[in-house]
């Protein structure tokens, strides 16, 4: 029975074992299951294994027994739609005019930057009225256009009721917030730090344990045994690069800072620099990008055991990375191609991580992600991946 | 084995059950699997597998998991010191050529000889390296382990409840998980959490203990905080507010906080909880 259910789920990505599956048919066969109800906390607590996945499972619940159609997993991720929106209404700047509410020859006072800003703003306001309305549209939570097309009239999401049944427990999706796929939020710091504490060196086992060697020695009735300990390792250092440059990096910048700054104690040395898109002779350590310049020969006189963690989209024009001349910045003309910078800093510093906020299936959209993909292992800024980043940085 | 597939559970006095998770430990029962628990710290855990115990009139016996377990440990020791002492001074009953009067069982062991069937919580496994996790799985399927020094097996006499809790500090392997049923406990809701201080505090007063209830879930949503208070900090924070006697229930809603320390135990997030604080009330 419900071997239908069992293949949507693992279609869905969820790792379910056959095992469990006969585990729950064992159930059913004893009788112990008598309504959906008993059906959907049964199957969860048999075939799901860890929290990350309620979420998919209460979607792939509500789709198999309700018909409500399944998000799909692999949709257009919102940064990269108003990203492409934006190319297309700056290409029509009447348009634009229309949309944000003001005429054209005061769009045309705006620099980009408070175009940028403006933009945003009105952005931020329709996600809020969007995202007040329904919780059910969009893979990424905040979508609020609802590019699956799912019309949320048939199902009463939210409602309150005291008799819950099943289906609106599954429709009500309380687990999304642990879900590892998304992209980290603020309700995720707890888990996140937990994944970061393993950010710390370990020796080599070379150091006498003098009291469990006598009592293994006593074990073995006299024959000496001698019991190594780990020797203590001096703490990490620590670099922090953010991309702080394009507004499609704001909402996780803040995030990011508070996760590391919880954790800064583990650290020996704990730094923050920014960066606009790529690097390339100067970096800053001051937001602004302005004030506290760094020189990439100074970066590099660091420890070469410290390691740096990048924090950006790495989605920029191609010629950014690959021209002699293609910073953005009028004074940036060092001449040197900032891909060559990044392979530098990769040699010199054989542990660095780039996390990344765009979902991993739409790397492949980018030219730019693929490049410094190939420089700096890039990781999405999600648990999982932080998880994969910490594993990867402790590597010797 | 199987005598206690007709018991069911049902909630105990000091424990405030919701519906899903009574189910989830009754199919577990009856299928005779162990329940892993996973939750951020105050959603009871713990408390679960104790409440079970109670209600089930079973002994409840707790092994607490150490970051430097051994399984073995838990399963039983053998005491060589003891031993050795008694053959170098020989003034103890024991009889030092028997090796088995200096094996002592081990939380596990315990459960497995008891008479009657146990409640076996297992606390915070994740504590342990993996290797403990993968040497149970021979325990977990079998029901019986061997004590090599004396070349005995000990079997269960009756499978045990395993209540298996987690912090999720690192993540269980996957074999150990195929083997428990899994079941992660969401932070109580106000609703939930008005039924649970009812539960630890009968004759409270009504406004304070809305007041008190709806001012923690505000300081837990503030932004930024390391570690969010939890069912006890709010337990011992009612508990310090009612002692108080200067103290007015509507002084929460003025904004005015006292006693945050019980709430927050990271002196960071205090004194982001203080400067928040005020605002919070607008």
């Amino acid at each position: 029975m419900f071997i239908g259910f069992f293949y949507t789920l693992k279609e869905a990505g969820l790792p379910v074992s056959p095992t469990s599956f006969l585990t729950l048919q064992r159930a059913l066969e004893m009788g112990l299951i008598n309504s959906t109800g008993d059906f959907y906390t049964s199957a969860r607590t048999i075939l799901v294994k860890s929290e990350r996945f309620f979420d998919i499972f209460d979607q792939v619940f509500a789709h198999h027994f309700d018909g409500v159609e399944l998000p799909d997993f692999k949709g257009m991720e919102l940064d990269e739609m108003f990203r492409s929106l934006l190319d297309e209404w700056l290409s029509h700047p009447k348009e634009l005019a229309n949309m944000l509410g003001i005429d054209e020859s005061q769009l045309a006072k705006l620099n980009a930057d408070e175009l940028l800003q403006y933009f945003k703003d009105r952005l931020d306001e329709q996600k809020e009225r969007h995202e007040g309305g329904n919780k059910w549209i969009g893979t990424g939570g905040t979508s609020p256009v609802g590019h699956s097309g799912y019309h949320p009239g048939g199902m009463r999401v939210g409602g309150m009721s005291r008799n819950k049944s099943a289906m609106k427990v599954a429709a009500s999706r309380r687990y999304k917030d642990y879900s590892c796929q998304g992209t980290l939020t603020e309700s995720m710091m707890g888990e996140a730090l937990k994944r970061l504490r393993h950010l710390v060196p370990s020796g080599a086992k070379d150091n006498l344990d003098i009291d469990k060697t006598i009592v293994q020695t006593m074990k073995n009735g006299g024959e000496i045994e001698l019991v190594f300990e780990r020797s203590l390792k001096d703490r990490l250092n620590v670099i922090l690069a953010i991309d702080n440059g394009g507004w499609s990096m704001d909402p996780y910048i803040p995030v990011v800072q508070a996760l590391f700054t919880h954790a800064r104690a583990q650290f020996k040395y704990f730094k923050t620099i920014y960066f606009h898109n790529t690097i390339y002779s100067t970096v800053w350590e001051d937001p602004e990008r302005y004030r506290k310049e760094v020189q990439i020969e100074d970066l590099l006189k660091n420890d070469p055991e410290t390691r740096i963690i990048f924090v950006g989209d790495a989605s920029m024009g191609p010629y950014e990375l690959i021209d002699t001349d293609g910073g953005l910045s009028i004074y940036e003309r060092s001449g040197k191609r900032s891909i060559d910078i990044l392979r530098t800093l990769s040699k010199t510093f054989p542990h660095t991580a780039w996390l990344n906020p765009i979902p991993k299936e739409h790397w492949h959209y980018t030219h730019t992600i693929k490049k410094i993909g190939q420089i700096f292992p890039m990781f999405d800024l999600s648990l999982d991946g932080l998880e994969k980043a910490v594993n990867s940085l402790m590597v010797k | 084995m199987s005598q206690g597939n007709s018991q069911k559970f049902e909630g105990a006095s000091r424990y405030v059950l919701d519906e899903e998770l009574a189910q989830i430990v009754n199919i577990s029962m009856a299928l005779e699997m162990p329940l892993l628990l996973k939750g951020e710290p105050g959603t009871g855990k713990t408390m679960l597998a104790h409440s079970i115990a109670q209600s089930l009139d079973m002994e409840l016996i707790v092994l607490n998991v150490k970051s430097s377990m051994k399984l073995v440990e838990a399963l039983y020791q053998y005491d060589t010191l003891t031993r050795l002492n008694d053959s170098r001074f020989g003034d103890s009953e024991r009889d030092v050529s028997n090796i088995e009067e200096y094996i002592k069982m081990g939380k596990i062991g315990q459960a497995f000889k008891a008479d009657k069937k146990t409640v076996l919580l297992i606390d915070e496994i994740d504590k342990a390296d993996t290797d403990f996790q993968d040497d149970m799985l021979d325990v977990l399927d079998q029901m019986e382990f061997d004590i090599m020094e004396i070349d005995k097996t000990i079997k269960a006499k009756n499978r045990p409840v395993f209540i298996i809790t987690s912090n999720s500090k690192k993540d269980l392997s996957d074999p150990f998980l195929g083997r428990c049923n899994f079941h992660h406990i969401a932070f109580p809701g106000p609703k939930m959490m008005r039924k649970i201080v009812h539960v630890h505090f009968p004759e409270i007063d009504h406004s304070l203990m809305e007041s008190a209830i709806d001012a923690f879930y505000r300081m837990r949503d503030l932004d930024h905080v390391e570690k969010k208070p939890a069912t006890r900090e709010l337990i011992n924070w009612i508990r310090a507010l009612q002692a108080d006697p200067d103290f007015h229930p509507k002084q929460l809603s003025k904004g005015q906080m006292p006693f945050l320390g019980i709430l927050f135990k990271k002196s960071q997030d205090l004194e982001r909880a203080q400067s928040q604080g005020g605002r919070v009330y607008r």
